[in-house]
């Protein structure tokens, strides 16, 4: 899995943000545009492009982009 | 001598498909509980095998089939003795945002929610085995989620729109022959389906969209005991209708 990546994908799933405003170390719950939906966006990409299962947990338990990355390489 | 009850089940015999888990498994249980026979189909033998177990040899009987495939469904009906009842139960659920929603995700959903409903009932009716002229009932599970728009639920809510909508055309089709066909449309019940939700989304989101609902969470008994009400003929002079449990989550606003 690739960092930048990941995180290019991240960031596709927001409409109203500069993608250029986020980076591995974002805290993304505290994003404006965060929302439940997004949520299910992430959920969704992710096992889209990756073949791997998140759940709501693995969202509340991240902070950052990058810890978001660290549990999604290691399932 | 006791007293003949229209609520009673006694001397009917239904098919219940969706048989193994949550809903469909409170279903037959509640079936014999109110003195009928019942037959369930699911793909899991070894749960059918432990419903048999639980309701008794005699009060219920099970047919282990795969409903999402036509060999599945000729099976069941081929089976099938002829019956006064038939609840369609099984359904799968998928939250999945409109821009990821590809074909295969849209056919597998509407695949065993609607297609394999509308197949079975087709094969049923094409063999004669739902008796005629009998106060015979069509029972399908949909879902509260077909009247609103709950995000990501397009998948689901298109299948159950569906099947509300169809059960209509075809209580209006079997009305000649006196068989009955409404629908129940359940709000949040507990169920493994349901626990699955609570892990995709959060504990927490969970515990706060229950808390819009004035009497909470329905449970399978809920949904279940409401079934038994519609295959008895307590309800012989409707068809073609739609009941909606949700614990008045979408009529008791504050």
């Amino acid at each position: 899995m690739d960092k930048n990546h990941f995180l290019q994908s991240f960031a596709e799933q927001f409409d109203d943000t500069d993608p250029s405003t986020i980076t591995l170390e974002t805290h993304f719950k505290e994003m404006e545009e965060w929302s439940s939906m997004v949520a299910l966006m992430i959920i969704a990409m992710v096992d889209e492009q990756y073949s791997k299962k998140i759940t709501g947990a693995d969202l509340r338990e991240a902070n950052t982009i990058e810890q978001l990355f660290e549990r999604v390489s290691s399932k | 001598m006791t007293e003949y009850s229209p609520f009673s089940l006694h001397g009917k015999h239904i098919l219940v498909a969706g048989a193994s888990s949550g809903i469909g498994w409170a279903i037959c249980k509640s079936i014999v509980a109110a003195g009928g026979k019942v037959t369930g189909v699911a793909r899991r033998a070894d749960l059918l095998q432990k419903m048999v177990q639980e309701l008794g040899e005699g009060n219920a009987f099970f047919i282990e089939a795969d409903l999402a495939t036509d060999n599945g469904i000729e099976k069941v009906a081929a089976m099938m003795p002829d019956v006064n009842g038939l609840v369609y139960a099984a359904g799968v659920s998928k939250m999945l945002p409109l821009k990821f929603i590809k074909r295969e995700s849209l056919e597998e959903l509407m695949n065993i929610n609607y297609f394999s409903m509308v197949l079975l009932l087709a094969q049923m009716v094409r063999q004669k085995k739902i008796k005629r002229n009998a106060h015979s009932s069509i029972v399908l599970i949909s879902s509260v989620a077909q009247q609103i728009g709950t995000k990501s639920s397009i998948l689901y809510t298109g299948s159950k729109g569906a099947m509300s909508s169809a059960s209509k055309a075809i209580a209006n089709e079997l009305s000649s022959q006196k068989i009955r066909v409404n629908t129940i449309e359940p709000g949040m019940v507990q169920t493994a389906m349901a626990s699955e939700m609570e892990d995709v989304i959060s504990a927490e989101a969970v515990e706060k969209d229950k808390a819009k609902y004035p009497l909470g969470y329905g449970m399978p008994d809920d949904v279940a005991n409401t079934a038994v009400f519609l295959l008895s003929d307590a309800s012989k002079w409707m068809t073609g209708r739609s009941l909606t449990l949700d614990g008045g989550r979408y009529v008791l606003l504050d």
